[in-house]
């Protein structure tokens, strides 16, 4: 699944990204490397996303949170 | 001068970087663009025991690759300049993102500093930093520091007087705590000589590469960084020292070194943060009602009503004040001039054109004040950034990420900054339209055109057709943005990438020297660009091809009016003092405002009097209510202001954009005007 489809308050793990290199840096630097767990924090009608990531929130566009790949933490 | 030392301050955005430059230096900034291209660096010195300081600070950044013009100018500095200290500015209450930035630096070489700031967050939510463990895991002094409540100031410049020659000088010491499995034989014994060793495979390239690097260039300073940038194939540094590699390097390592630095990093944390407890912090109560997907759009255009009804009434009743002593000022001058039995030459400069024209702009200084502040509140708060992600939707539909809101919300204050704002959006396409539309959001130097307008011929609705502006701006922006969208399908979605910070409550300090820089400027502009086009305009009026000249329509300025006037007359705008005034704006819009008051000889233009008598002298040209409007509509819109235009062209770096940037906004301009004019025309008279 990717972050798209993300539930608030939820909490799950990076697997992988799947942009191009400089975005995919940008977001490596910002913490969200993989094996990395995120809680979602918000999220609105466009598929924008907040998320919470080694302390720190984010907030993602719907292009950038399609392509995320993540798996529920249980 | 032996003792200057240049301290450089490092951290991300939003870590209260500025806030702590600001403690040391105050309002005595030097603000130095880079050679070349316009991201900015401030500069200040100040003196503490025997040694001179000179602070520079860089631009907020979250790591330092080359991929981004801010990250390379940040890195550059750090290498070639002679700065002898770094001091990575830390927001503990994010310490794990911090780290990330902090062990780049560190690897750079050169001294760093650790300034942990918002210890008080931290604190709050109930965590504690093992301070002792902290600078043993990372090898640099650590100050806990709070730039709000200025503590910890002298210890930071202590430490960093002391510091300057050494690198890592605190004894590392690390323990694998709870990992030591994972790296158990481990044969580069590293862990004395920095922070974070990497894992064997990497550690073996980085020493093969060292020594590729030592053979060829002997004056290399820190080969290991310039190792590990060419571990992650960083295409500056291959520039900079091309080397053979392909036999040690076939892909980048920069994925793996990433991963490996945040592994370190959770290590540092685990051992530093004591008490993870997971309070709610405020912030997130906040956002629940302030990014709420139904109400967060509501809350924010209340806000900014908000925002505009204060700037309005209450700098409108400042301003009032202002006029009263702008009138006796301006008597003053006028019985001391005659006193001393100054021709009439000199008298009229003095006070039809240089105090009518500077003096009517200074009195709009409380609502620009007013407006300023709160900006600076919105942006000092953390609000800013919720925005940009409350309007991603909206901002989407018109093919634009959120972010692209805030150079637009900017564009309320000063198009200048706003369109340097738009740097933070990657796609140059984006980029391109955001500079396109921000000049139509209305800013502060067109207020004044108006409050004079609405207030002469529109009485009691005067603030409601002064709110109409901004909303035909925003509406317009909307539209182009809309028409422009790239609808080639090929970059579907939006790449809306931000931080949002911890709110907080906004530091005065901090506050007050935004405003007082915006405030400096107003001031500076009244004293130079509108000085300077008051004094032309007096000229260009004054005289004629005959000689000075008393009747104005006789005046070269008459001639170019009376020569354009036809363009505008659709618009309700065909008066030649009107064209005048318009073409004047264009050094600033204010100057709208002045040519006015010079144009009318109209001594105190925002006194009641003042308006009176021009409201009476432009209903003798048939210039009534529809005109004003129209007039007001042309100026929210037309060719921006000269700084405008020159930083439009220093953004898109390109003289073709700039030149249809101002070609289109003059022809957005002139087929609004004259759609409000006709179209109004059929409804009034």
């Amino acid at each position: 699944m990717t972050l798209k489809s993300a539930k608030i308050g939820n909490i799950y793990t990076v697997k992988s990204i799947d942009l191009d290199m400089a975005a995919m840096r940008r977001l490596e630097a910002l913490g969200l490397t993989g094996g990395t767990n995120i809680k979602i924090l918000n999220r609105n009608n466009g598929g924008s996303v907040i998320l919470m990531v080694r302390g720190s929130r984010l907030a993602l566009g719907s292009k950038i949170a399609d392509a995320i790949q993540m798996k529920e933490v249980s | 001068m032996k003792n200057e030392i240049q301290v450089g301050f490092v951290g991300n955005p939003n870590c209260g970087k500025t806030t702590l430059f600001n403690a040391y230096t105050g309002a005595n900034l030097k603000v130095a663009n880079w050679p070349g291209v316009t991201v900015e660096k401030k500069e200040g010195a100040f003196k503490y025991h025997d040694n001179r300081f000179k602070l520079v600070d860089l631009p907020g950044i979250y790591s330092l690759t080359s991929y981004t013009m801010e990250e390379r100018l940040s890195r550059e500095y750090i290498l070639t300049s002679n700065v002898d200290v770094i001091v990575n500015v830390v927001d503990a209450s994010s310490l794990e993102r911090n780290l990330y930035l902090t062990l780049q630096l560190i690897e750079l070489g050169k001294p760093v500093i650790m300034a942990l700031n918002m210890m008080d967050i931290v604190e709050e939510r109930g965590m504690e930093i093992d301070l002792h463990r902290l600078p043993e895991m990372l090898g640099i002094p650590v100050i806990p520091v709070s730039a709000r409540k200025r503590t910890g100031l002298d210890i930071l410049m202590h430490t960093v007087a002391h510091h300057k020659d050494k690198c890592i000088d605190h004894i590392l010491e690390h323990h694998h705590a709870n990992i030591a499995d994972k790296f158990k034989g481990h044969k580069h014994e590293h862990h004395k000589d920095y922070p974070i060793v990497y894992s064997d495979e990497i550690e073996d390239k980085i020493d093969d590469l060292s020594e590729l690097l030592i053979n060829a260039y002997h004056e290399i300073y820190n080969v290991r960084w310039h190792a590990i940038k060419l571990l992650e194939m960083d295409k500056e540094i291959l520039a900079k020292y091309p080397l053979y590699i392909h036999n040690i390097v076939q892909s980048s390592y920069e994925g793996e070194i990433i991963n490996q630095k945040y592994d370190f990093i959770e290590e540092v944390i685990e051992e530093v943060l004591v008490n993870k407890s997971s309070k709610v912090a405020l912030t997130d109560k906040a956002d629940r009602i302030l990014t709420h997907r139904f109400f967060g759009l509501p809350i924010f255009l209340l806000i900014m009503g908000f925002v505009f009804f204060f700037t309005f009434t209450i700098g409108d009743f400042i301003k009032s004040g202002l006029v009263v002593f702008l009138g006796a000022f301006s008597e003053f001058v006028l019985y001391l001039l005659q006193s001393v039995h100054a021709g009439t030459f000199i008298t009229s400069l003095i006070v039809d054109g240089i105090i009518a024209g500077v003096g009517g702009i200074l009195t709009f200084l409380p609502n620009i004040f007013i407006l300023f502040l709160a900006l600076a509140y919105l942006e000092d708060s953390g609000y800013m950034a919720r925005v940009a992600y409350i309007m991603d939707n909206i901002m989407g539909k018109l093919g634009l990420s959120g972010r692209a809101f805030i150079p637009m919300l900017l564009g309320f204050g000063c198009t200048v900054p706003a369109i340097m704002a738009s740097r933070s959006l990657e796609n140059m396409k984006d980029r391109r339209r955001t500079i396109l539309i921000t000049p139509f959001m209305s800013c502060s130097a067109r207020l004044p055109i108006y409050i004079l307008f609405s207030q002469m011929f529109f009485g009691h609705m005067a603030m409601l057709v002064a709110y109409s502006m901004y909303l035909i701006g925003i509406i317009v922006a909307i539209t182009v943005a809309f028409v422009m969208k790239d609808r080639s399908g090929k970059d579907h979605g939006n790449a809306l990438l931000i931080e949002l910070p911890e709110y907080k409550t906004p530091n005065q300090y901090t506050i007050l020297i935004y405003v007082w820089e915006k405030v400096k400027d107003y001031l500076t502009k009244a004293g130079t660009t509108i000085f300077a086009a008051s004094v032309i305009i007096w000229f260009i009026l004054n005289f004629g091809p005959s000689g000075m000249v008393t009747d104005m329509s006789l005046s070269y300025g008459a001639i170019i009016g009376k020569a354009l006037s036809p363009a505008l007359a659709p618009a309700g705008l065909g008066m030649w003092q009107i064209v005048l005034a318009l073409i004047s704006g264009i050094a600033a819009k204010e100057v709208v405002v002045s040519s006015f008051s010079v144009l009318f000889q109209i001594g105190n233009i925002t006194s009641p009097a003042g308006m009176t008598s021009l409201t009476q002298v432009l209903g003798q040209y048939g210039f009534g209510a529809l005109n004003a409007y129209a007039l007001m509509v042309f100026s929210l819109l037309y060719i921006p202001c000269a700084a405008t235009i020159g930083v439009i062209q220093r953004e898109m770096r390109s003289f073709k954009w700039t030149v249809i940037t101002i070609a289109f906004q003059l022809g957005v301009a002139m087929l609004m005007a004259t759609l409000v004019y006709q179209i109004g025309s059929l409804f009034i008279k």
